[in-house]
């Protein structure tokens, strides 16, 4: 008896843990397959829906017509958002902000970054350029350097803590401890701040780092929040540890570290996936399966002299043709043609070109997707990956009840 | 491969010794970038590569590929001079238990005197977690095995019960014996020695290569015979299936490592339905479960999660962010005691706050450190479904009165 699941996910970063966790609240039976971690623990934590205008969720209607967010409706991007916010409120990892509203978070370069849904630590981080904000950094944290903010906020200050050597990890990993907060606070309190806000990066604990914004705030009688930082990003970490977290607690199976190998199918449908392990490989079973392994960076999508391809179920890949055109002149803005490389989905989030009715993909690896571009990644996932979980379920429901799946193209 | 490191962090952000200590400047410096210039057979400067205590969680979390763990292993046994004293000691931890456990009166006793302690930490020993007591029955002694067995059944399996369960939890190990045997397998006890992972960890590569050879001899007639070897402890596990064909490139480890399977993998995947349903009772337990790092590498997702959710009474919490920080003998010398101790900290407090009635995690080792900074009563995996089975009026532990209980269960 080999294990047989509902579903089982391949990839394991936000669209695969957000399909996961939509899929193990209806109960299903779901596995994870990852081949390591995602790189959403590389993020700022922050969820860019869309980054134009003013309302993401109006912005949508001027994305191009093959944008995946235009497979949706709008009433299910703000479900699946709130999906999101509940999760993360649940694991105690609150999030602020409106699916219909974009908000500017301070970046470590002193710019403003054009997101939507933040952590809560983050909340009084929009700034303005004649915001007295004082800013707290640790003497030897090597990524982060408080005169580049200095240089765009003018009214700023700074002052320097000196923890010994330190790391973003060691500092949040060290806040939690009573006597270095104590410590902390007793210098903060001697440095005699009279700006409007105080801002530190972010690494103010890990599951308690709400409780410690809330004591310093406390004590220091004015608002504090965090500044997303270079990876290693704590931030980006309280995240995908609170998804994981989500997970495990709905009954997720999580086989980690280790890559699909080969893919069983069997007419129309996908019956298993194949994983290394030390030893012997391991065969998973599922009655359907989401793919959402990202782009090139997360590793879904290689690219060689013979083009691109898709590095699991070998889907066909949508791609600029002529390789000279694959790039844009310049590095920034983000204008790159690649950038459209993908699977093309149809509406159900079933990949197109291919005669297979029990898999569907999600994510960054979705066809015109631009995450860099329309400054989308997490929205998208977090969207795509509740579409093609309810897909799923649609799916498992109508071949339960012996219906043949229809399929649209 | 470290060739595929795109230097992306993902693997220091889950070192647990760079959290909290500053002198290891994390696994991707130590491992793939320090590697670059090891090739090329420059004089070794990086003697903080002993910092590593080879949780492995890196090369768990790497996605592309690298193998950080076992660079940064390969780099720790060029270090002659970090073979120090309490290394070679540890990395005979076999040899010790030997003596230990027929002894085991004398050093029971005597483990626990403020003076023995104090020599120990003289000797660069860490005291910090109370040493487990050691059993004269230990499994090799009490439990002749009947050799290999042939066409008698379907189901047999040879059980690789590790060290600490032999010299220290005896108790866990007939516990096992009795559920196979219940479940209906024939259980066998073929003869092996230490898996070999105390040498490994402790620089010792050809200790560890003579302790593979051992056990490949001894298996190998079993696997032959039909036999699946089934693993209890996570640790052993990873040693006989990753490091046997991979890193110490035994001969006939293949053969071991794919018919090796861990004890709780192979229950899920070979019993029926109907013989799970037997497994659930009325065990009305709050039950926080540590996930050792050593399960994560291996890679094959967290069976007794599947399993424990089948007893429906029981609340179960899991704990899979944290290392438990004693990593084997790790935590057990001086210089490793405040980092395994801060590490362990961590784990310790998302435990607590869980409040569960009681702690298990498959890893003796993250069960005594655990168990330590907790104050829960840490239990084996198998003692929670013999519970489960007394409960149904199955009993499958029993009092060892013929042999020395163990002190926890006073």
């Amino acid at each position: 008896m080999e294990p047989v699941y509902d579903v089982v996910i391949i990839g394991g970063g936000m669209a695969g843990l957000m399909a996961a966790i939509r899929l193990g609240r209806v109960g299903k039976h779901v596995a994870i397959v990852s081949r390591g971690d995602p790189i959403v623990c590389l993020s700022t934590g922050c969820i860019d829906v869309l980054a134009c205008g003013g309302n993401p969720l109006e912005a949508v209607g001027e994305l191009p017509k093959t944008h995946p967010y235009r497979l949706l409706s709008t009433e299910f991007m703000v479900e699946a958002l709130n999906d999101f916010l509940s999760a993360m409120a649940e694991e105690g990892l609150p999030y602020v902000g409106s699916p219909f509203e974009n908000r500017k978070v301070l970046t470590p370069l002193g710019a403003g970054k054009t997101t939507c849904l933040i952590p809560q630590t983050m909340a009084h981080s929009t700034v303005s350029s004649d915001t007295r904000l004082h800013v707290v950094t640790f003497a030897g944290l090597k990524d982060f350097y408080p005169g580049y903010i200095l240089s765009r906020l003018p009214t700023s200050e700074y002052s320097v803590f000196d923890a010994g050597p330190c790391s973003t990890l060691s500092l949040a990993t060290r806040f939690e401890r009573r006597d270095f907060l104590e410590s902390f606070l007793s210098w903060l309190k001697g440095a005699d701040i009279t700006a409007d806000k105080i801002a530190l990066p972010a690494v103010l604990g890990w599951r308690k780092a709400l409780e410690i914004k809330a004591v310093i705030e406390g004590e220091l009688k004015r608002p504090l929040f965090e500044i997303p930082t270079l990876p290693p990003s704590v931030a980006g970490m309280r995240l995908h540890r609170a998804l994981v977290r989500k997970a495990l607690k709905l009954g997720v199976q999580l086989y980690k570290g280790r890559s699909v190998s080969t893919v069983e199918k069997a007419g129309r449908l996908v019956e298993a996936v194949t994983i290394e392990a030390p030893g012997r490989p391991i065969r998973v079973n599922g009655q359907a399966f989401i793919l959402s392994t990202g782009s090139f960076v997360g590793g879904g999508l290689a690219s060689s002299r013979a083009g691109v391809e898709e590095v699991v179920f070998h889907l066909p890949v949508y791609y600029p043709p002529d390789r000279t055109s694959w790039f844009g002149e310049r590095f920034f803005p983000p204008e790159h043609p690649i950038e459209d490389a993908g699977i093309i989905v149809d509406k159900e989030f079933r990949p197109q070109g291919v005669e297979i009715d029990n898999l569907f993909v999600a994510g960054s690896i979705l066809a015109y997707a631009r995450v860099l571009r329309y400054g989308c990644g997490h929205g998208l996932a977090i969207v795509s990956g509740e579409a093609a979980a309810s897909s799923c379920l649609k799916y498992l429901q109508a071949s339960a009840e012996g219906y043949a799946c229809s399929r649209t193209v | 491969m470290f060739q595929n490191c795109i230097r992306c962090t993902i693997c220091v952000e889950n070192c647990p010794v760079f959290a909290v200590n500053p002198l290891f400047p994390g696994p991707k410096q130590a491992g793939p970038d320090a590697q670059r210039f090891r090739l090329d057979g420059e004089e070794v400067v990086d003697d903080w590569v002993k910092y590593c205590s080879q949780c492995r969680r890196c090369q768990t979390a790497c996605p592309y590929g690298v193998d950080c763990a076992d660079i940064i292993l390969r780099a720790q046994m060029r270090h002659e001079e970090l073979k120090s004293l309490p290394r070679q000691m540890f990395a005979r931890v076999h040899a010790l238990g030997e003596v230990a456990s027929f002894l085991s009166p004398l050093v029971n006793f005597f483990s626990g005197k403020s003076w023995v302690l104090r020599l120990l930490n003289k000797a660069g020993v860490s005291t910090a977690v109370p040493f487990p007591s050691y059993q004269f029955w230990t499994l090799e002694r009490s439990w002749k095995h009947p050799g290999i067995l042939t066409g008698r059944r379907e189901r047999k399996v040879a059980l690789f019960y590790g060290c600490f369960m032999n010299f220290n939890r005896p108790d866990v190990g007939r516990t096992i014996r009795n559920l196979l045997s219940y479940l209906g397998y024939e259980v066998v006890i073929p003869p092996q020695t230490c898996c070999g992972l105390p040498a490994l960890g402790n620089y010792d590569e050809e200790l560890a290569s003579r302790y593979a050879k051992k056990n490949v001899r001894y298996l190998s007639p079993y696997v032959d015979a039909g036999y699946d070897i089934l693993y209890t402890c996570t640790s052993c596990g990873l040693t006989l299936t990753h490091d046997y064909p991979s890193l110490l490139k035994v001969e006939g480890g293949k053969k071991i490592a794919e018919n090796t399977y861990y004890l709780y993998d192979y229950l899920l995947s070979t019993l029926a339905e109907k013989d799970l349903a037997s497994l659930s009772g009325a065990l009305k337990l709050k039950v926080a479960y540590h996930i050792p790092c050593h399960l994560k590498a291996l890679g094959i997702g967290y069976p007794l999660v599947e399993l424990l959710h089948r007893l429906p009474d029981l609340e179960l919490s899991i704990h899979d962010e944290h290392c438990c920080g004693l990593a084997g003998s790790y935590g057990f010398k001086a210089e490793n005691e405040r980092t395994s101790l801060l590490i362990g900290e961590r784990a310790a407090q998302g435990i607590k706050e869980s409040r569960a009635d009681v702690l298990i995690s498959d890893c003796g080792a993250c069960r005594m450190q655990l168990k330590h900074l907790t104050g829960l009563d840490a239990l084996d995996p198998a003692e929670i479904i013999a519970r489960a089975l007394l409960a149904k009026g199955v009993r499958l532990s029993f009092p060892q009165l013929l042999f020395r209980s163990h002190p926890s269960e006073a």
